[in-house]
């Protein structure tokens, strides 16, 4: 039996921050693809169309605030919910990650147990959100086990 | 499934498996018959009494390929290659295997069968549950010749009875177990037969005793009585999984609480303060990981509550040592640094600049920073080792923590290109002062130069 499993794209400068989370979310069975800078992001999320993104604030080159905007316009893009990762956690930053077009905000130092629940959270439904001809749903299809 | 198909269900406390696989049997009937028990499911597909095929669901699926590489009865290089191409699939990988001439067609026969006794014989322990036995026949892959119920019922039957013959054991077919990391003998010149050497290669802590069973073809309470005694040699250990992805959660936490410290350093103003935060990030890193394993070292395990006394003298006599050594072949500044209740105590050199100035006191700083990132890599490493060891936990522990390292490593490089710049600086001064004793250029270096190396901007960019 073939069972599609949800990818999440996770982009941090940090690779610590993205290795930790690659370890936690395979652990769910959730398969993780990474970026650390905004351009490669944007790349992933065109090529691989992932069913949520862990998205870090401040990234070489283009800030997260930036990256939220240009998928949030994006129409194929925009329904993909964004998790903001900062190291901020001021009601002021919150309220630009909302105004960027951010689902939720996770201030780090984060826990794990955290990430995942609110990852889980967000992961509910993905199948639909996918369209189903889109060209990076050939690479999330796994086979079980 | 249409409900119209089903022609006989129940539970299995009014009517056993073994009863209904062989009233199957007897009729000649054709369907899939379905036991659930808790998680677990098993569908066998029987043709005019015989079965065909068997499909467990909730069941931990095993790499075949891997185990065969294991155990050196398949190079990795095709192993990979089948894996690939069958996607997972252990009837596709087997019959490739027959296909490339690296399995006969009566050993691929031989694994099947022996997975469906297996399957069998496990679900002929359970008590709860239930069945039901439909007419239509559910397509399954499958390269196996139809198994005569009887003869697969007596296996099963003899292989159950074996398991309760172990009498009381800690193991089951799920139970993971992994070389401990302290065996450095020669394992050869125990003596151990063949069978005991295959356990052993497969014990890497990714692989239930179920599957050794499998791969070995040998009956799982063999497979436990062998890895019972590789455990009395202490040659292997038992993983407890439950704990280690609670220890996996635990160390992320601290890794990650180490990084966001170490990512708000890149804002210090000067390189003093940079050291400085740098000393302070690297002993709390420390200290959370001695914590930590304050609360998971092995020989802490399974004792209940310990008293603080008990913990505190263990850490100590675990790393005091390596800290001196340390401090006496490379970085005597850390002989400042004292264990203190089970912590390391840096307020010594945290508090250094009370007695130090200028040059002097950066240079000291240099010295505990390299200092106390070689003491943090020993006592990660000590840690891992005896918490996890070898085990897939551990390597992922790994991978994590060498990128981190290398974060903490682009920090000291920073810092020592800045100081070799100074450095440069200063012997061009030098030049400069003969010149200027000798000519009339005076303006090769401009005053704020070194500075230039430490600004935020280039920092982000050397990032």
């Amino acid at each position: 039996m073939i069972e599609p499993i949800p990818t999440v794209l996770v982009v941090d400068d940090s690779p610590t921050v993205r290795k930790i989370v690659q370890m936690t979310l395979q652990r769910e069975r959730i398969r993780v693809i990474t970026a650390g800078d905004g351009l490669s992001a944007l790349t992933s999320v065109a090529d691989e169309m992932p069913a949520a993104i862990l998205l870090d604030i401040q990234l070489p080159r283009m800030d997260g605030y930036h990256i939220c905007q240009i998928i949030r316009k994006n129409l194929q893009f925009r329904s993909i919910p964004i998790i903001m990762l900062s190291g901020k956690d001021g009601l002021f930053d919150k309220m630009r990650g909302r105004l960027a077009g951010s689902t939720e905000y996770i201030t780090k130092p984060f826990d794990s147990v955290e990430l995942v629940q609110t990852v889980k959270k967000h992961l509910a439904g993905w199948q639909q959100r996918m369209p189903p001809q889109h060209e990076g749903m050939r690479t999330r299809l796994r086979r079980r086990g | 499934m249409e409900p119209q198909d089903r022609i006989m269900d129940g539970d299995l406390q009014t009517l056993g498996l073994q009863s209904i696989l062989k009233m199957l049997a007897l009729s000649g009937k054709t369907g899939t018959l379905f036991v659930h028990s808790g998680p677990e499911t098993l569908s066998i597909a029987l043709r005019k009494g015989q079965v065909v095929a068997l499909h467990e669901d909730g069941f931990f699926k095993p790499d075949l390929l891997g185990m065969l590489c294991l155990i050196n009865k398949l190079d990795p290089q095709p192993a990979q290659a089948v894996r690939e191409a069958s996607q997972g699939n252990l009837q596709v990988a087997l019959s490739m295997l027959v296909k490339h001439n690296l399995m006969s067609a009566a050993e691929m026969q031989r694994r099947l069968e022996f997975a469906v006794t297996q399957s069998i014989s496990h679900a002929l322990r359970w008590v709860d549950g239930r069945f039901a036995f439909h007419r239509q026949l559910v397509t399954m892959e499958s390269q196996m010749q139809p198994l005569d119920i009887d003869s697969v019922l007596l296996e099963a039957l003899r292989q159950a009875d074996e398991w309760e013959e172990i009498g009381e054991t800690q193991l089951t077919h799920m139970t993971f177990v992994r070389w401990l990391p302290e065996v450095g003998n020669d394992v050869r010149s125990l003596g151990l037969s063949q069978e005991y050497i295959e356990v052993l290669c497969l014990a890497n802590g990714e692989v239930p005793l179920q599957a050794m069973a499998m791969v070995l073809m040998i009956p799982e309470a063999r497979v436990a009585r062998i890895v019972n005694r590789l455990l009395e040699l202490r040659l292997i250990e038992v993983v407890d999984t439950a704990l280690e992805a609670e220890l996996q959660q635990d160390l992320s936490n601290i890794i990650i609480m180490c990084q966001h410290t170490l990512a708000q350093l890149r804002q210090n103003p000067t390189p003093e303060q940079h050291l400085l935060g740098l000393i302070d990030t690297l002993s709390k890193c420390i200290n959370r990981l001695l914590i930590h394993h304050g609360r998971y070292a092995k020989s802490l395990r399974g004792r209940g509550k310990l008293p603080d006394v008990e913990i505190v003298r263990y850490l100590e006599r675990r790393f005091a040592q390596p800290l001196q050594l340390i401090a006496k072949q490379q970085y005597p500044i850390l002989e400042t640094a004292t264990f203190a209740d089970g912590r390391l105590d840096c307020s010594e050199i945290i508090h250094l600049d009370k007695l130090v100035k200028g040059e002097k006191l950066e240079e000291f700083y240099w010295e505990a920073v390299l200092g106390l990132a070689t003491f943090l890599r020993t006592v990660f490493a000590t840690l891992l080792n005896d918490e996890v060891g070898n085990s897939h936990t551990g390597r992922q522990l790994n991978y994590v923590w060498k990128a981190f390292l290398t974060e903490i490593d682009q920090e000291i490089r920073q810092y020592q290109l800045y100081r070799a710049h100074q450095n440069t600086r200063q012997v061009r001064n030098r030049y400069s002062e003969a010149d200027f004793q000798s000519g009339p250029d005076r303006s090769s270096v401009p005053q704020n130069e070194g500075n230039a190396y430490w600004s935020h901007e280039t920092q982000r960019r050397s990032l």
